[in-house]
């Protein structure tokens, strides 16, 4: 073999498909042929296997918390229903909508904040969005948005503002069916950032001690938008 | 770092939409799995949105994967790299690169039930056995993504050398790891 011979070996080619150094016509020709012979894709499996191995030489780097908290969204919370107006439709095409709804909003009903500040969505154990929630940081107003179920009857719904270790706070009873927008006192709404919000069972009214009294049914952490 | 068994389990457990033991896999292969993303795509904001896609793609593909076949970090290793130099190519097809294959979509599957497992150690020994910029261009071909032209230019030589030398280098790493 001359040092310019290029080898015709399954071995290489194996490597080369692995490593993605095909262009689309090798890549496609080789990928038929796995299909019928085995022994190619014994080949290709080994080659990842022992590539993998060359990892180990990469450090690890732990990746910001945002990227778990989008990973929980994309994957779980369209299982809890939709959020906003903007159901089923994936996070960057509903970041792009949301744009598009400040410019064409719908004209009936209260609306959800233009730029929320904070989103909040707040789930039962099961992963049920009770109610999805957004902090309007221009008018001080939390927008909540039932998602599904209602109170039983001769009981409310009421959210909670739980700051750190502090003892939770009321931020007022919510709506049984349609949205509402909930004013938010300046000092609520300082307290916001990395809290986690939670819905009680209280009678009509609301709790009258100044604390949750019934079954926590959703709680939600606080997401900076 | 998590055991194999411990992140085997995990695996498994995803398949049967146990939300938990996503929450374990994550917290515990996630770093490694953004250092290896990071590496191919050199930009931190690219690396975290690929990182939430790598997920999502494990979650919904734990369905696949066969408790004790391959190891669970090349699974997941596998499906990062790939997945990250997918983005790697699709920006630079829009930069007027060359079109290169997409990466093939499935990590190790059964069928790897049958593969010995291997240690990174080994790899590493017969890695070294090949000349280092030779050992260096495979490496910068799985861990950055490198094609032909990028590694080319990087060892300034002809293409059709580098694709020679490459060839003779996997056919020769072959050999070391089969030994």
């Amino acid at each position: 073999m001359t040092e310019t011979e290029l080898p015709e070996d399954d071995r290489a080619l194996a490597g080369e498909y692995v490593l993605g150094l095909m262009s689309m016509d090798e890549a496609a020709a080789f990928k038929a042929r796995l299909t019928r012979e085995p022994r190619l894709a014994a080949l290709v499996l080994s080659w990842q296997e022992d590539f993998a191995g060359l990892a180990d030489e990469v450090e690890a780097v732990p990746p910001p918390a945002k990227v778990w908290r989008g990973i929980d969204r994309r994957l779980f919370a369209g299982a809890r229903g939709p959020r906003w107006m903007l159901a089923g439709i994936p996070g960057i095409l509903a970041a792009a909508l949301a744009v598009m709804l400040v410019f064409f909003p719908v004209v009936t009903g209260v609306q959800p904040p233009a730029n929320p500040v904070y989103h909040i969505d707040l789930a039962g154990d099961d992963g049920t969005l009770i109610f999805a929630a957004g902090f309007d940081g221009e008018t001080n107003e939390l927008f909540v948005r039932p998602e599904s179920g209602a109170p039983d009857a001769g009981t409310v719904r009421e959210l909670w503002l739980i700051a750190g270790d502090n003892a939770p706070v009321s931020m007022g009873v919510l709506p049984d069916a349609a949205p509402a927008r909930l004013p938010v006192s300046q000092d609520i709404a300082a307290q916001l950032d990395g809290a986690v919000l939670a819905i009680s069972v209280e009678p009509p009214g609301g709790s009258p001690t100044g604390a949750p009294t019934g079954p926590v049914i959703a709680t939600g952490a606080v997401e900076t938008l | 770092m998590a055991t194999r068994d411990e992140i085997d389990t995990w695996i498994a457990r995803c398949a049967l939409g146990d939300r938990a033991a996503f929450q374990n896999l994550y917290d515990h292969t996630s770093a490694k799995l953004f250092g290896v993303t990071l590496r191919v795509l050199k930009d931190r904001s690219e690396a975290e949105d690929a990182l939430q896609e790598i997920y999502v793609k494990v979650w919904k593909g734990a369905k696949r994967y066969a408790t004790g076949g391959a190891s669970p970090m090349t699974w997941l290793i596998t499906i990062a790299r790939n997945h990250a130099i997918d983005r790697l190519r699709a920006r630079k097809s829009t930069e007027g690169d060359d079109a290169l294959a997409f990466m093939p979509d499935k990590g190790p599957g059964p069928e790897a039930q049958a593969v010995a497992a291997s240690e990174a150690q080994r790899v590493e020994a017969c890695f070294d056995t090949l000349e280092p910029d030779r050992a260096n261009a495979v490496r910068r071909a799985y861990l950055d993504g490198d094609s032909y032209a990028d590694l080319a230019r990087h060892f300034d030589v002809p293409l059709n050398t580098m694709r020679t030398w490459l060839r003779r280098s996997l056919i020769k790493l072959r050999e070391c790891l089969e030994g």
